[in-house]
């Protein structure tokens, strides 16, 4: 269903098309059922709740009184934003039945829109992962190829977006949680600045990297969600003090004499497949057409990344992940004999595999001894890249990079290689590391398979990235295309 | 500094408070072993001189007033615990020396 | 006393003092600070570490604790970073405490504390090493009749704000502690920053303590004792720990480095946990924060605010009134006594009541308040029956042995002296008529003294006026005595 698909097709149907809320919202649900055996992009739905807000979204409109662009249209949301009255699990069983007491400030944002959540989407367990294969519900799948996984860690997000069941789906982005699953299933998919939207209400993964962010079909569709999720929240004190930007005035599809900067470094030909690399340099090539200047630039750093991030990231998740312990909420030991006994056996039971890992790592990384080594050194790198950007922006308005090395691979291929795992990650970590705008767009298939486009800017400059990734799409239909399912 | 020793990886799960029979640990061993030995690609990064990255962004340390707000209702406060006595949590007995650590 | 004099042994002492900071809302969280609640009444999803949450810094905590560093002559830093201390128990609910590591709000500093040992008054200055903010934990309740066979946990308390003072090694004795720990407890009334309540656990103690020998720069092996929250208990885990320490080096043992805990039923302490292995908190800068920089408006906004320290308001006491020095220190050294200083001062109709007041206060009142071991604000003594009583003294309606007969029964449960002195007769006796029989009797018993007066020695009529003084039972109006007496012996 086309309003499904666009929310300018969604609002042209419900504003002039006769369509209700009620009707569209009962179609994507519908859907997601229909769905479901095959792709499993869901991990809860919340129909009648949706359904009674419909209700309330075709009221408003009959008043004329909508509240945003978003208001009435169907959308989906990570299970790591917190909902009021509402289970949120992170995909893993030591949250199975946690029930929350308050909205994440995205989601109170989204309310207030008139956005309607249809489902809350399937993930890595805890947003650790890359593929979605680390979720205790079991994989979400790709929906351009069933055996292959959609990326992660928002890949249930990703997957809902590409299936057509919601044309708008939120996640969060650690170390590229939107970008590598966007490009894995042919969405749009943006992380904005670090401390844009408020991390109030998503639960803790990697304090200093984790962003809440959006899927969607078009870039303007992204910009519209974007706007009404970004701006300062006093209860996150990383949020930044801006307020929302004005992104959808941005998008003039103007790319002329803007510059986009080629980091040498992600274009290596021993570093990714060839078809990634021939879609993603046909896509600049069409931006050059466009007007834009390109340029090689250097982030010489870039080979260091992938390290410092695991280093970070697991560091700050073991502190954070500390708290499930079977004594407040969540799940807890039967039987336990003493308080050691409840602790061991709770979290060994409630967390899995990854989890516990990168929980392990990142103990390790900070124990003494090994902080300075580890921990240190690895906020040292950070710093290094961070200049690599700040100098490389002196050259360039954009950088253009693959978004990751690859097309989707098939689930259960990299199960045994955790650290073949973490290096699909190369093109992603940096943007999280400095704090910075990105986005994924489609810009091709190789062997059928789609190809992302990452596009960075400077801090807060999310109204250039979007605008050149619309610029892009006014010229391209790379991004109009869908999976065939039933 | 390849490997790390068996004792230090059950020193690392037990701070941890995670439980791993022998099998786990031998895959635990092995995969931090191969993370350890992939992020010593680090050691070549020239870092003297420079400082830790503690904020991406700069900003203004956020205070707020000290206003209290009405606190929350203690049934809901409780209602996602697996044990409660009255609106307390309930823990196995601790016994005393088992803090911190 | 620092270990038995011929002990061979010097006794180094070093406290580490949890002060609650009085805020109305928590460190972190917007909950308010309450006391008596019942179990987790008084908390926010923050406090209970709820997946999502995150912190935000109390601006009055830090304010506090600016103030802490400013009234110990601390450095205020500018930058100062909260960090994480990583540990399990299940009245820490993030598994994590946020305090501050490496780089704490307030460096060095110093506290002078008048120490009475033997006898024998003096002062020493006791340098700080830091002061910084950290997050209280909850409440772990073990009693079986509340909880059981198992434990429970109430998280009214996690996340209240505390001020941690931790003090050089530079105390030696026992005595030296506690004169310390007083000292401490009073600047922090004194700038509002804690009540110090130590019966409410607002003020808890631990100490650090180790022997080395005699003449050693060397600092021994040391052992802790926590959360101590009484005087008596302080000196009491000292002697104790002191004891036991000097046992072992003089049987040539080694001291183990150790927790331990204080039983003050037996007198003695004992190992509670050994600290063979250093706990790893893995601290590292909380990823929920900012590092917290202070302009110097906020700054300078806390120092505006603060009250007159005790230097300043010594200066002004001697300036203004008169006082001299060491009784200015000594009605300084408290901000609740020298509040009282100034308010009987204005209650009192005597002209110049300063000083007679002030004597008042340093001697009578401050006798009663050491043997009872209170501080003054913890009385019912109010400044204006304390005026009211030497308004009397003064005028002559009363005589100030009878005056000072009253003083602690008004420290103990207030009242007006001014009706005490006409219920219980203690008027001075004014009256010429019924003074002069006393007054002759005297006169006839010393006649060799009266002589001596009539020879121009002054002072023997002192000591006539103290025998009419004693003849009548200490109620005669000494003004009036020394009339008659002069005119009795015919000099002026």
């Amino acid at each position: 269903m086309e309003a499904l698909l666009s929310l300018a097709a969604a609002r042209t149907a419900l504003d002039e098309g006769g369509l209700t809320s009620a009707e569209l919202v009962r179609a994507s649900l519908e859907r997601a059922q229909a769905l479901e055996p095959a792709l499993h992009a869901f991990v809860r739905m919340r129909g009648e709740a949706a359904l009674r807000e419909a209700q309330e979204a075709d009221a408003r409109r009959n008043r004329g009184e909508p509240r945003s662009l978003l208001d009435g249209v169907p959308v989906a949301v990570k299970d790591n934003l917190v909902r009021s009255g509402e289970t949120t699990t992170c995909a893993s069983r030591i949250l199975d039945d946690f029930v929350s007491p308050y909205d994440a400030t995205a989601i109170s944002r989204l309310a207030a829109s008139g956005a309607i959540v249809v489902g809350a989407t399937n993930l890595d367990e805890f947003a650790m992962g890359s593929s979605t294969e680390n979720s205790v519900f079991g994989p979400t799948r790709n929906p351009w190829d069933r055996s292959r996984t959609p990326g992660g860690s928002s890949g249930g997000s990703a997957a809902a977006v590409a299936a057509g069941i919601v044309p708008i789906a939120f996640g969060s982005d650690t170390g590229g949680s939107i970008r590598q699953p966007a490009s894995f299933c042919g969405v749009v998919g943006v992380k904005p600045t670090y401390g844009r939207v408020s991390r109030w209400g998503l639960v803790a993964y990697a304090s200093s990297l984790d962003q809440i962010g959006v899927f969607a079909h078009s870039a303007t569709d992204a910009a519209a969600a974007l706007e009404r999720i970004c701006g300062h929240d006093p209860r996150d004190s990383t949020s930044l003090p801006e307020p929302a930007p004005q992104l959808m005035s941005a998008l003039t599809g103007d790319v002329s004499g803007l510059v986009i900067g080629l980091p040498r470094e992600y274009f290596d030909a021993a570093g990714a497949e060839p078809g990634v690399l021939e879609a993603v340099r046909a896509a600049v090539a069409e931006l050059e057409a466009a007007g834009a200047k390109l340029r090689e630039v250097s982030l010489p750093h870039t080979p260091f990344a992938v390290a410092a991030y695991y280093l970070i990231a697991t560091a700050e998740a073991s502190s954070n992940l500390a708290r499930y312990d079977g004594v407040r909420y969540g799940h807890r030991a039967a039987g336990a004999t003493s308080l050691k006994d409840l602790y061991l056996r709770t979290r060994s039971e409630g967390f899995g595999a990854e989890v516990k890992r990168r929980i392990v790592l990142g103990t390790y990384v900070l124990s003494a001894g090994y902080y300075d080594a580890y921990y240190r050194k690895a906020q040292q790198v950070r710093t290094l890249l961070r200049r690599d950007f700040e100098q490389a922006f002196a050259a360039c308005d954009v950088i253009a990079t693959p978004t990751c090395p690859e097309v989707a691979f098939a689930l259960g291929a990299r199960a045994d290689d955790p650290v073949r795992m973490y290096l699909g990650d190369v093109y992603t970590v940096s943007a999280n590391l400095a704090g910075l705008p990105g986005v994924s767009l489609p810009c091709g298939r190789h062997e059928g398979l789609p190809v992302g486009l990452q596009l960075l800017a400077p801090i807060l400059d999310e109204a250039t990235l979007l605008r050149v990734a619309d610029a892009y799409q006014r010229r391209t239909t790379h991004h109009l295309a869908r999976p065939e399912l039933a | 500094m390849s490997g790390i020793a068996r004792d230090e990886v059950r020193r690392i799960v037990a701070l941890a408070r995670l439980s791993m029979d022998d099998a786990e640990l031998d895959r635990m061993q092995r995969d931090l072993a191969a993370i350890l030995d992939y992020v010593e690609t680090l050691d070549a990064v020239d870092t003297s001189g420079v400082e830790p990255t503690s904020h991406v962004i700069p900003l203004a340390t956020p205070q707020r007033d000290d206003v209290p707000e009405p606190p929350m209702d203690p049934d809901l406060a409780v209602a996602n615990a697996p044990e409660v006595s009255g609106s307390a949590f309930v823990v196995p007995k601790v016994i005393s020396g088992e803090e911190e650590g | 006393m620092s270990a038995a004099p011929d002990s061979g042994y010097e006794v180094v002492i070093g406290l580490e003092v949890h002060a609650q900071l009085r805020t109305a809302s928590k460190l972190f969280s917007p909950a308010p600070v309450t006391y008596g609640a019942p179990p987790n009444h008084s908390v926010h999803p923050i406090c209970l570490a709820l997946p999502g949450v995150l912190p935000v810094l109390n601006r009055r905590a830090v304010d506090l604790a600016i103030r802490a560093g400013l009234a110990t002559h601390g450095e205020v830093r500018r930058h100062s970073v909260f960090a994480r201390k990583n540990y399990f128990y299940p009245d820490l609910p993030k598994g994590y405490q946020i305090s501050q590591y490496e780089e704490p709000v307030i460096v060095g500093g110093w506290l002078d504390i008048d120490v009475e040992e033997g006898g024998e008054p003096r002062t020493l200055r006791v340098r700080l090493t830091r002061i910084h903010m950290e997050e209280d934990a909850g409440k772990s309740i073990h009693d079986p009749a509340i909880a059981g066979d198992g434990t429970q946990v109430d998280l009214n308390r996690a996340g209240v704000p505390l001020l941690e003072i931790v003090s050089e090694p530079d105390l030696r004795s026992p005595a030296e502690a506690v004169a310390y720990l007083r000292t401490l407890r009073r600047v922090l009334r004194y700038i509002d920053a804690s009540d110090a309540d130590m019966e409410r656990g607002h003020f808890r103690c631990d100490v650090n303590v180790s022997l080395r020998p005699r003449g050693s720069g060397a600092l021994g092996t040391r052992t802790e004792i926590k959360n101590l929250n009484s005087f008596r208990s302080v000196e009491g885990a000292l002697r104790a720990e002191i004891a036991r320490q000097t046992g072992i080096l003089e049987d040539g043992g080694d001291v183990v480095q150790a927790t331990m805990a204080f039983d003050p039923d037996s007198g003695r302490t004992r190992v509670l946990r050994l600290k063979e292995n250093a706990d790893d908190y893995r601290y590292f800068p909380d990823p929920d924060l900012v590092p917290l920089v202070l302009s110097e408006e906020q700054i300078e906004a806390v120092s505006a605010s603060l009250p007159e320290l005790a230097d300043a308001r010594c200066a002004r006491y001697q300036a203004d009134y008169g006082l001299s020095e060491s009784d200015a220190r000594a009605l300084t050294a408290s901000r609740a006594l020298a509040e009282f200083f100034e308010a009987a001062v204005k209650a009192s109709a005597t002209r110049d009541p300063a000083k007679p007041i002030a004597n008042w206060i340093l001697r009578d009142v401050q006798r009663v308040l050491k043997e009872r071991e209170l501080e003054i604000e913890d009385t019912a003594l109010a400044p204006a029956s304390l005026a009211a009583l030497v308004d009397e003294v003064e005028a002559g309606r009363t005589t100030a042995r009878s005056a000072s007969g009253l003083v602690a029964e008004l420290v103990e449960r207030g009242g007006d002296p001014v009706a005490w002195i006409r219920e219980r007769g203690l008027e001075a006796v004014s009256d010429a008529g019924a003074l002069e029989a006393a007054v002759e009797a005297v006169i006839l018993e010393h006649a060799a003294d009266v002589e001596r007066v009539r020879a121009g020695e002054q002072k023997v009529l002192n000591f006539l006026m103290g025998q009419v003084m004693k003849r009548t039972g200490g109620k005669a109006n000494p003004q009036v005595v020394r009339q008659l007496l002069a005119a009795r012996i015919g000099v002026p």
